[in-house]
């Protein structure tokens, strides 16, 4: 039975001596300091290995100043005029006449008394754990050491910094909210709260990451969520154990349900109102501090297709805009393969004119049309790449290269017809059309799986491709709700927000697999229909 | 191990692709074939489509199609031998016209058309005309103007003579083996005339002259007794014929003005009825045809104001068409004995049993047949005037 035996020792490895890092740390002791204020202050300095960042400050407080304390801060992290004006001056100047050792008494030692009397700071904490203390010294806090106690003051008086609210530069709108998030938490679930004033919304703290400590949220209106899937969020956040989390998107791959598909199962935004009325529709928000990036679950495909522009336009156009988007989703996936399969498979599907009109570009190109497609669409992928990667100011001597390289020049060369210039101009203008980046992209690497199913078996290939394309699509799950909802399975109320854009007054409900705990949006449609009054 | 085997088992469904793979650059696209009969052979010619001089630069400036013959016991034979010429081989798929020449045409059609409707590439929509006087090669290797594609010239002229003038009449291959294998119909198709120097025809130099020397023009029309030509219907058959078969779509028709002159109806509409009868074991047919028109021109002195003006050119032209229809009945009976009128097909619609009866006799029925044709015109404008300049001009 040597497979069994094998399969225990992998079993037994993670309680072998060679732990990781992160789990080190969750075995250390909790270290108390000590009651000497010099002691206190090297434990922290040598903890910290004597950064340079990290300010000591000692002073002298009370009557005469009979009293030695000890502040901490990290530069640069740490709002130096509020420490001036309300710690230092209020400790220093202020306290000067009061003898504070008098005040203090058994139930009230004197950094309570410091705490509850003296600091004029907003947050302030009494700790006593060495661990917490350094966090909070490293995320901006102030700490207040006094001589003879073994507890500090931690005094949140951060201040770094930062980008101002912006306008949201990847997903614009003509009409609605200019105003992006941040790279602050703080700013963001401040963004949201701004528009939801509902007592109901939630707002879960958890940090993620054992260096980098990385403060998150989990935004949610409890009486509208379903209660399971924010559990579920909760236990597969509270699952990760990493070292560092930078920023959302691999927050998202560590969250996220399926990790080879190429279609994302979380939806993310840097617009404050989109995730506002995902919440209002039952959705969970997951904001990460440093990224201007909120992460929404759970995300259906439809909504990969909706912009908050479709609501701010009237019906009959953001229906229009809706629906084109599909269709250029359709285009952008399947444009150059159905080039492909007709051109070299099916040329009797062509009228006569248009078939000899391709064939005369297609005189002297030495490629077959799947080659050819290939040379085009991997030149453009490579293109679009540099474009995002190259310093700004060589943008437009990249565009004029990139335009004339892929369009006049290979054309004239005979390296590649006419046509396939236009079937990848459009394929690549079309892929910018569905409201979300992600999906784009995904339609980025299925494209070339059809071009080659289309190569080697035409019409019949495609549609073999989008049968299996379908299947996978169906198969996946955002958080336990199917990715293709309300289409698969259907759902009639719906499909009022999928295809087409209906009224406003006339969405009632939430989406049935989302907001199921309180499905009512507005309570009749019948009354909501704006009309002249009756008489 | 599993994954791997599923891995291997995928990527060979790969290998059964690309069978039918064909890139536009190897494909001669043919758009007319001429058949011919030459000593106990076929002569094929294709009509094939030069690509690099289609291209929107301009070309080099020479011919934009090219013609291919080969010679061959059977026609498919002859079509593969053809690549002993062409560099590509030969694409039937966006066929648009079909000639056949007059010699093969008399000796029947039919063994030559198989190949047509077998080949899966073919769509069989493209028009079939015969060639009148001369060989199908001929008549595809005359370069024209316009339309710089001979088989396109041929394919949009007959289509809008056939809905502008209905002295032709276009039939597709499906169509015409529909006709070729109906017991009450035979088939009747438009013949083709190279008029003109065929020499210069065929040189680039034709086209650049304002009046071309050789132009193909449709002219008359084929019948056909089963699949061989027994002789030719003129322009004025031809129109009768097109009433009668309810292709007329719109036509402008010359009659007599009540007292002397002639104006022109404009025919906008035409819906014929064909019914069959059979009275004492003798078929009959009756056509009504019904249609409606504009005065066209006018080149005599009427009042179109007058209504009684207006019936009485109607009945014109009511006579007129029905003196036509019946004389192009009877030359049929008399001269050819051949029913393109589908005349057998409305009898065995009316009265399927007699028809059985009547049937394997057919020809010598229909030479007996009484046939009643009624023309109704309904005139609806008479144009932007009523009374005609012409009365005011000083003589």
């Amino acid at each position: 039975m040597w497979f069994s035996k094998n399969k225990n020792k992998k079993a037994s490895i993670p309680q072998s001596p060679l732990t990781s890092p992160a789990e080190e740390s969750k075995q250390k002791v909790v270290i108390k300091l000590k009651t000497s204020l010099q002691q206190n202050i090297k434990t922290i300095q040598e903890a910290l290995g004597k950064s340079s960042d990290i300010v000591t400050r000692e002073i002298r407080i009370g009557k005469q100043g009979n009293i030695k304390a000890g502040i901490l801060y990290t530069d640069g992290l740490t709002d130096t005029a509020s420490l001036q004006n309300f710690i230092l001056e209020t400790l220093m100047l202020d306290l000067n006449e009061i003898d504070l050792q008098e005040k203090a008494s058994p139930e009230q030692n004197l950094i309570s008394v410091l705490k509850d009397v003296a600091l004029t700071v907003g947050e302030i904490k009494e700790i006593t754990s060495l661990e917490v203390i350094i966090t909070s010294l490293l995320s901006g806090d102030t700490i207040l050491l006094i001589d003879g106690y073994a507890q500090v003051l931690v005094i949140s008086n951060k201040k770094w910094a930062e980008r101002a609210v912006s306008e949201p530069t990847a997903q614009t709108v003509v009409r609605g909210p200019q105003e992006g998030f941040n790279e602050n938490l703080r700013v963001n679930t401040a963004l949201i709260r701004r528009r939801i004033k509902d007592p109901n919304l939630r707002i879960e703290s958890k940090e993620i990451g054992v260096r980098t400590k990385t403060n998150i949220a989990i935004v949610y209106i409890q009486d509208i969520a379903n209660e399971k899937i924010v559990e579920e969020v909760r236990l597969r956040l509270d699952r990760i154990d990493i070292d560092g989390v930078l920023e959302g998107g691999s927050l998202e791959a560590l969250i996220q349900d399926s990790t080879y598909s190429p279609f994302p199962t979380i939806l993310n935004s840097e617009r404050p109102d989109v995730v506002a009325s995902e919440l209002l529709e039952g959705r969970i928000a997951i904001v990460v501090d440093g990224t201007p990036f909120v992460l929404v679950v759970p995300a259906l495909f439809v909504q990969f297709f909706q912009s908050p522009e479709d609501y701010n336009q009237r019906t009959i156009i953001g229906s229009l805009v809706r629906f084109l988007r599909f269709i250029a989703f359709g285009i952008s996936l399947l444009a150059p393969s159905v080039y492909i399969a007709i051109t070299t498979f099916h040329q009797a599907m062509l009228p006569p004119s248009l078939l000899i009109s391709l064939a005369a570009q297609r005189e002297g190109v030495p490629f077959p049309a799947f080659i050819e497609v290939l040379i085009m669409e991997v030149t453009f992928e490579i293109l679009r790449e540099a474009g995002i990667r190259m310093p700004r100011s060589i943008g437009s001597a990249m565009s004029i290269v990139g335009a004339f390289v892929i369009g006049t020049a290979a054309v004239e060369a005979g390296l590649v017809s006419a046509m396939m210039v236009i079937v990848v101009s459009i394929t690549a203008i079309t892929s910018f059309v569905p409201a979300s980046y992600e999906i784009a992209i995904s339609v980025r690497i299925i494209r070339f799986v059809f071009i080659a199913l289309a190569a080697t078996f035409g019409i019949f290939g495609i549609v073999i491709g989008l049968i299996a394309l379908v299947l996978h699509l169906c198969s996946l799950r955002s958080f336990g709700v199917p990715y293709m909802s309300p289409l698969a399975p259907f759902n009639v109320s719906d499909q009022k927000d999928t295809f087409i854009v209906f009224p406003i007054w006339k969405m009632t409900t939430r989406p049935h697999l989302i907001g199921k705990k309180n499905m009512v949006k507005q309570q009749d449609s019948a009354s909501a229909k704006p009309a002249p009054p009756k008489k | 191990m599993k994954k791997y085997i599923f891995g291997l088992l995928f990527f060979s469904l790969f290998l059964s692709g690309c069978w039918d793979r064909r890139e536009l650059n190897q494909l001669a696209i043919a758009v007319a074939f001429g058949f011919d009969k030459v000593d106990d052979e076929y002569l094929v010619s294709a009509q094939v489509v030069v690509p690099s001089e289609m291209s929107v630069n301009g070309g080099t400036g020479k011919s934009q199609v090219t013609l291919f013959t080969a010679r061959g016991e059977t026609v498919y034979e002859a079509f593969r031998k053809m690549t002993k010429e062409s560099p590509r081989k030969i694409y039937p798929g966006h066929l648009q016209m079909l000639v056949i020449g007059e010699e093969l045409a008399e000796e029947g059609i039919g063994k030559s058309l198989d190949v047509l409707s077998r080949d899966p590439e073919i769509r069989p929509d493209f028009y079939v005309v015969i060639a009148k006087e001369s060989a199908a090669t001929d008549i595809l290797n005359v370069t024209t103007t316009i339309e710089s594609v001979p088989a396109n010239k041929m394919f949009k002229s007959l289509k809008v003579s056939e809905e502008a003038w209905a002295g032709t009449k276009s039939i597709n291959l499906d169509e015409l083996l529909t006709d070729l294998i109906s017991e009450g119909k035979e088939a009747a198709v438009t013949g083709i005339r190279l008029i003109g120097d065929p020499k210069i025809g065929s040189s680039k130099q034709n086209v650049e002259s304002i009046k071309p020397a050789a132009t193909l023009q449709y002219d008359h029309l084929a019948v056909f007794k089963g699949d061989k030509l027994v002789g030719w219907l003129n322009e004025n058959e031809t129109v009768a014929y097109s009433y009668i078969s309810n292709t007329v779509k719109s036509t402008a028709r010359p009659i007599s003005c009540p007292n002397e002159g002639v104006a022109t109806i404009e025919v906008i509409k035409s819906k014929a009825e064909v019914k069959g009868d059979v009275k004492n074991g003798k078929p009959e047919i009756n056509i009504n045809v019904q249609v409606k028109g504009n005065v066209g021109s006018v080149q005599c002195e009427i009042n179109l104001n007058d209504l009684e003006t207006i019936a009485e050119l109607e009945k014109s032209f009511e006579k007129k068409g029905e003196e036509n229809g019946k004389r192009t009945i009877e030359s049929l009976q008399k001269n050819y004995n051949v029913d393109i009128f589908g005349f057998g097909e409305a009898i065995h619609r009316s009265n399927p049993k007699e028809w059985h009866k009547l049937k394997n006799n057919w020809d010598e029925e229909f030479s007996e047949l009484t046939t009643n044709i009624k023309v109704d015109l309904t005139i609806l404008r008479t144009g932007t005037t009523d009374r005609t300049f012409l009365e005011k001009v000083q003589e």
